[in-house]
């Protein structure tokens, strides 16, 4: 799945891995909001995995563009 | 007097140049300081050519069930550490009654590691009052002990297993102000929430399921005593974290009450989150509200197996593919030797070993390769006439994927940014979580690393500013009377240090938890003596000895 540009969600901007305070690598996704507004979501590693696979992604790159109800749909599955 | 500590250059909390002198004691109080004393002791220490200092304060540990089996809560004793706070980020081991005592221990595995044998005979469980953990703890404390009540386990108490499924109800916040009330009539400094944490079955802890109004008439009990409320913001979102400062703020103006939030750290993932939140903290602290961050002094490290997909493979997307394989196709993908090849060109291209070169070993399971421990890919590269890459995969197929690696100095690691904020007037050192994360990372010989990495060799602070900051600052933050200071009247809590060689050892494996349960810990190096109300409790000479003068202090 490529990225789903065109349409008025929130998207992702940007997806890097970033140190966890508790000693793990989590992920940092920034999200670009329609208004232009930028926030913030951090992901374990399991999480993490999740949304490369509802995004059909291999690599962090791919996340980059994906709409943000691809992160939804993951928060909703792990009860965050 | 029963200890004069002679010749030393005293440094004594307030911040002001360190200057030669004795030092007092007399029933567990400093009785003098500054100047020679003529008398003599039944105790005399010579501290020429080394620093004087009141003991180090410990503001966010995890020693609550440590501490019942180890009043000395090792190693940080010998680090100078002479008053450790436990019970933060919501959890303590009391107030608790005993049919909920499952569901916490549950909580304190996910959260702090602590293994079962920990509970399992490793204490007698004898109290369910907040009073009764106190008089368990007494009964062998070597170290000062400066206890938190946490908010997960009072709304266990008065909600049950309501406490993870709703908000209280106005009867259920009543009975949670009167719990609250007796806690901190026992001695409690102050009450610990958090907005983070999760249980074993990563289901957010009862103090996430309340509404602010709970908050807040539990901040209320906290004003009619000026004690300190401690949380754990989202402090992965700067946003958040924001928001949380603010209402801190609030409720520290309406209750007249000092709060603390943490951990702060820098990240380059995140540039702008400590300058953006100090910011907030700068304008809220102006409006007189009291809000202190805690910011640790250690950088943060990343520990990884081949058993996990570990993010940290991800900027190279054919590992992090073979990584995420079920683990008999991963096996099977390392060892094709044309899978291998590809991997190691992808990881070192062109013959660049970079990547992987200062990663380290951590832990194996094959007794082999025990003498890796500790040293870097890079080294045994070297040695083997081989790769980083290729020496991390080779080690980790002959550990069953069990072989552990740690990439090190990946977060909070930029000491040109670190040592200024470490020395920011509003910045509380502290966020060790001593005693928590036990089989991920030491957390101890933060202080250590104060004094090496930013006095010594950066000089971000000056040694009598570190000193003041984790002694007399932190005492004065959660309202500790009477410690912090090197000053008459004062308890005698001091800590004899070489100002040139005090630092924090390297990280090992040790299994001193009961039933010979491991941990990562940190020796202290350049501590000579350290001291607690009065009675020396270990010393470099001796390690720890018998003396079990520690105490219950409150605000």
């Amino acid at each position: 799945m490529g990225a789903e540009a065109g349409s008025e969600e929130a998207r992702i901007e940007r997806a890097l891995v970033a140190p966890g305070h508790d000693g793990s690598a989590e992920l940092l996704l920034r999200i670009r909001h329609r208004n232009g507004g930028l926030d913030s979501v951090t992901l374990d590693a399991q999480a993490a995995e999740r949304l490369l696979d509802h995004c059909g992604a291999n690599e962090l790159e791919q996340l980059v563009g994906q709409s943000w109800r691809h992160l939804l749909h993951v928060l909703d599955e792990t009860g965050a | 007097m029963d200890l004069i500590i002679r010749n030393g250059r005293i440094v004594d909390g307030t911040g002001l140049p360190a200057y030669q002198g004795d030092l007092g004691i007399a029933d567990g109080r400093i009785v003098h300081v500054g100047g020679r004393i003529a008398a003599t002791a039944a105790r005399e220490i010579d501290a020429a050519g080394r620093v004087v200092a009141p003991g180090f304060i410990d503001p966010h540990t995890h020693f609550d069930v440590q501490l019942l089996w180890d009043g000395e809560a090792r190693p940080a004793l010998e680090h100078g550490i002479t008053t450790v706070v436990p019970g933060n980020c919501s959890l303590s081991l009391a107030p608790l009654k005993a049919e909920h005592r499952p569901r916490l221990v549950g909580m304190f595995q996910q959260i702090e590691e602590m293994p079962n044998a920990a509970f399992d005979g490793a204490f007698e469980w004898t109290w369910e009052s907040f009073d009764g953990y106190l008089d368990a703890l007494r009964a062998k404390l070597s170290v000062n002990v400066a206890p938190l009540a946490g908010h997960s386990v009072i709304r266990l108490w008065v909600m049950g297993d309501a406490a993870t499924e709703r908000a209280a109800n106005a009867e259920e916040l009543a009975a949670m102000q009167d719990l609250l009330r007796r806690c901190l009539e026992a001695g409690a400094i102050g009450l610990s929430t958090s907005f983070v944490d999760v249980d074993e079955n990563l289901q957010p802890v009862p103090s996430r399921y309340a509404h602010f109004e709970e908050l807040d008439a539990l901040a209320a009990v906290l004003g009619e005593y000026g004690r300190m409320l401690q949380v754990v913001p989202e402090f992965y979102a700067t946003d958040i974290t924001l928001a949380r400062v603010d209402q801190l703020a609030e409720l520290s103006l309406a209750h007249q009450i000092p709060t603390t939030f943490s951990p702060l750290f820098d990240s380059a993932a995140n540039p702008d989150n400590v300058s953006r939140v100090m910011a907030r903290v700068e304008e809220q602290m102006a409006r007189g509200a009291r809000v202190w961050p805690q910011v640790q002094t250690r950088p943060i490290d990343i520990s990884f197996t081949f058993d996990v997909a570990s993010l940290l493979f991800a900027a190279t997307p054919g590992w992090y593919r073979t990584m995420r394989l079920p683990r008999e196709e991963k096996i099977a993908a390392l060892r094709d030797p044309e899978q291998l090849e590809a991997l190691i060109a992808e990881a070192e291209p062109g013959g660049d070993t970079g990547r992987f070169a200062r990663v380290k070993v951590r832990a194996v399971t094959r007794a082999e390769d025990e003498t890796l421990v500790g040293r870097s890919l890079g080294e045994i590269a070297a040695e083997r006439g081989s790769t980083p890459a290729r020496v991390m995969v080779e080690l980790s197929l002959a550990n069953d994927l069990d072989a552990c690696f740690v990439a090190t100095d990946l977060g909070h690691d930029d000491p040109a940014r670190v040592g200024p904020l470490l020395a920011h007037p509003l910045v509380h050192i502290g966020a060790s979580d001593g005693g928590a994360h036990i089989q991920s990372f030491a957390t101890y010989g933060d202080t250590g690393y104060l004094f090496s990495r930013f006095v010594r060799d950066r000089h971000d602070l000056t040694l009598e500013q570190a000193v003041k900051k984790i002694t007399a600052d932190t005492a004065r933050i959660w309202g500790i009377p009477q410690r912090g200071l090197l000053q008459p009247g004062f308890a005698a809590d001091v800590t004899i240090f070489d100002a040139e060689a005090i630092a924090r050892g390297d990280e090992v494996a040790a299994h001193d938890m009961p039933e010979g349960g491991m941990r990562y810990v940190r020796g202290a190096q350049g501590i000579d003596t350290v001291i607690v109300n009065g009675a020396v409790a270990w010393n470099a000479v001796d390690g720890y000895t018998t003396a079990a003068t520690g105490q219950v202090v409150s605000a």
